[in-house]
């Protein structure tokens, strides 16, 4: 279980994280927030990437906060694939083997699950988008983290193909278990994903019932006027 | 004409101070002088001495540079980042006969006399010592930038994925380095090559021993065998064209690429 108290974040005296508190189960957890309203700086919190100014972070009971990212056992998918481009696509999924971490039974699994098998040999630059996403979720989840955090991992996508990859990551998340985070700025993209949302404006989330809800939250916090009557 | 006033400046003035210099050097070449230097077993003593020098001297700054890069991707804050950076640049201000004399004080006779009625200066590893001084900054540098180029999310994920920030260096980092380690072995090859203040002040100029092609051509000017300092200069131009080329050929393949 993952468990956020109070994580407080400034960059030049400008509040990122304005005391952000969550406490999630085994579900996908979407946040949804405007570009720069620290969703992604909580995920970094979270994994371990950034260090906060004050607060904790907790899995399973245990305080994480002054762990390092490789002790944290959390599954981190960036906005940008960021596969290692000079390994093969099953090289890079199965890298955290060689950290003594995951195992093949599970890795196997999901390259199954999301079609891999043909490109397996490939170099991540000749994959098209879509499969670099793949292969970057399959890299993560093949670790067999405790949490899961993706940060847009499908902003680089067309929508046409997201729409095809978006069930494929919600099978597999689903599939994993485990207390997943998943940020982005796409209420449409959320409301397909997600068991549970958040709004997070300016530093501060808030739960909200449905995707849809955090238009009306976000457009309040920064007094948007809808030009649709 | 109002439009290329730059390049119409530029280009005279370039081929005035630059291009021309290098051409009158060529143009005095002589065949009695070709043929004497080509002779003096010095010369091809030197030519030993300066290529098998500036390649240890390349290689142990790219080492150093590889520890730079390290600093530079995960240490920013550090004090000895904060130095090392700033020690990046003081071999262009510092003129080199302050560094040959650094390096004679600091491994000469007072303080290495152990190895040596000299220390280690005078010796080949003075000359290595001395063009490393000068050299590995250039090389520091390119694997800093190279370091820059690398997407950071991508040594975010391979933390994430358990590897310290040692393993995710050298696994993840360095393999994505190779053309700056490239860049930064031939600039501080060539750099190292064209040494004379650092390497006569702290190696000398003894000839068979520790002469090197920048101060062959020096002692030939001045014994007066200016048909041999030619020859010498040629053959030292020739040589780091042919070095600026090949990193400028391997470039172009990387731009393609």
């Amino acid at each position: 279980m993952l468990k956020i108290d109070k994580l407080c974040k400034q960059y030049n005296n400008q509040p990122v994280l304005n005391q952000v508190s969550l406490d999630m189960g085994p579900k996908i957890s979407v946040i949804i927030g405007l570009n720069g309203s620290g969703k992604s700086t909580l995920l970094k919190v979270v994994a371990g990437i950034v260090e906060p100014d004050s607060g904790t972070v907790y899995i399973d009971r245990q305080d994480i906060t002054a762990l390092d990212p490789e002790e944290r056992k959390i599954g981190y998918v960036p906005q940008h694939p960021a596969l290692f481009n000079h390994l093969t696509a099953l090289e890079n999924m199965r890298y955290c083997l060689k950290n003594g971490r995951g195992s093949e039974k599970i890795l196997d699994r999901y390259v199954e699950m999301l079609g891999l098998k043909d490109i397996l040999t490939k170099k991540p630059r000749t994959l098209s988008g879509g499969f670099k996403s793949r292969v970057s979720l399959v890299r993560s989840l093949a670790s067999q983290p405790k949490v899961m955090l993706l940060d847009e991992p499908l902003s680089d996508i067309d929508v046409a193909v997201k729409e095809k990859l978006l069930p494929e990551f919600k099978k597999v998340l689903k599939d994993m278990g485990i207390p997943t985070l998943y940020v982005t700025h796409d209420p449409w993209e959320a409301s397909l994903l997600g068991d549970n949302f958040y709004a997070m404006v300016k530093g501060k989330i808030t739960e909200i019932n449905s995707a849809d809800d955090a238009f009306d939250i976000i457009k309040a916090s920064y007094n948007i006027k809808s030009s649709v009557s | 004409m109002s439009r290329n006033i730059i390049a119409v400046i530029f280009t005279p003035l370039f081929l005035l101070l630059v291009i021309y210099p290098l051409v009158a050097l060529l143009f005095r070449l002589e065949s009695n002088g070709i043929a004497r230097t080509l002779v003096d077993p010095f010369f091809w003593d030197s030519v030993k001495n300066t290529i098998v020098a500036a390649a240890f001297a390349a290689a142990m700054g790219l080492l150093l540079a590889i520890g730079f890069g390290y600093l530079h991707l995960f240490q920013k804050n550090t004090f000895i980042y904060k130095i090392a950076n700033l020690m990046n640049d003081l071999p262009i201000a510092l003129p080199h006969t302050v560094a040959g004399l650094a390096l004679l004080l600091a491994f000469g006779r007072n303080a290495f006399g152990f190895v040596g009625n000299t220390g280690l200066a005078f010796t080949i590893i003075a000359v290595i010592l001395a063009m490393f001084f000068v050299s590995y900054p250039l090389a520091a540098r390119t694997l800093a930038s190279g370091v820059e180029k690398i997407e950071k999310e991508v040594i975010d994920v391979a933390r994430t994925l358990g590897d310290t920030p040692t393993k995710a260096y050298l696994r993840i980092a360095l393999p994505n380095l190779g053309e700056a380690l490239f860049s930064g072995f031939v600039l501080a090859f060539s750099r190292s090559l064209s040494e004379f203040a650092a390497v006569i002040m702290f190696g000398g100029n003894v000839p068979g021993k520790t002469q090197v092609l920048a101060s062959y051509v020096f002692t030939k000017v001045e014994e007066g065998e200016l048909e041999m300092a030619v020859t010498a200069s040629a053959f030292c131009v020739v040589l780091s064209l042919l070095t600026v080329s090949i990193l400028g050929l391997r470039r172009l393949r990387y731009a393609k690429n």
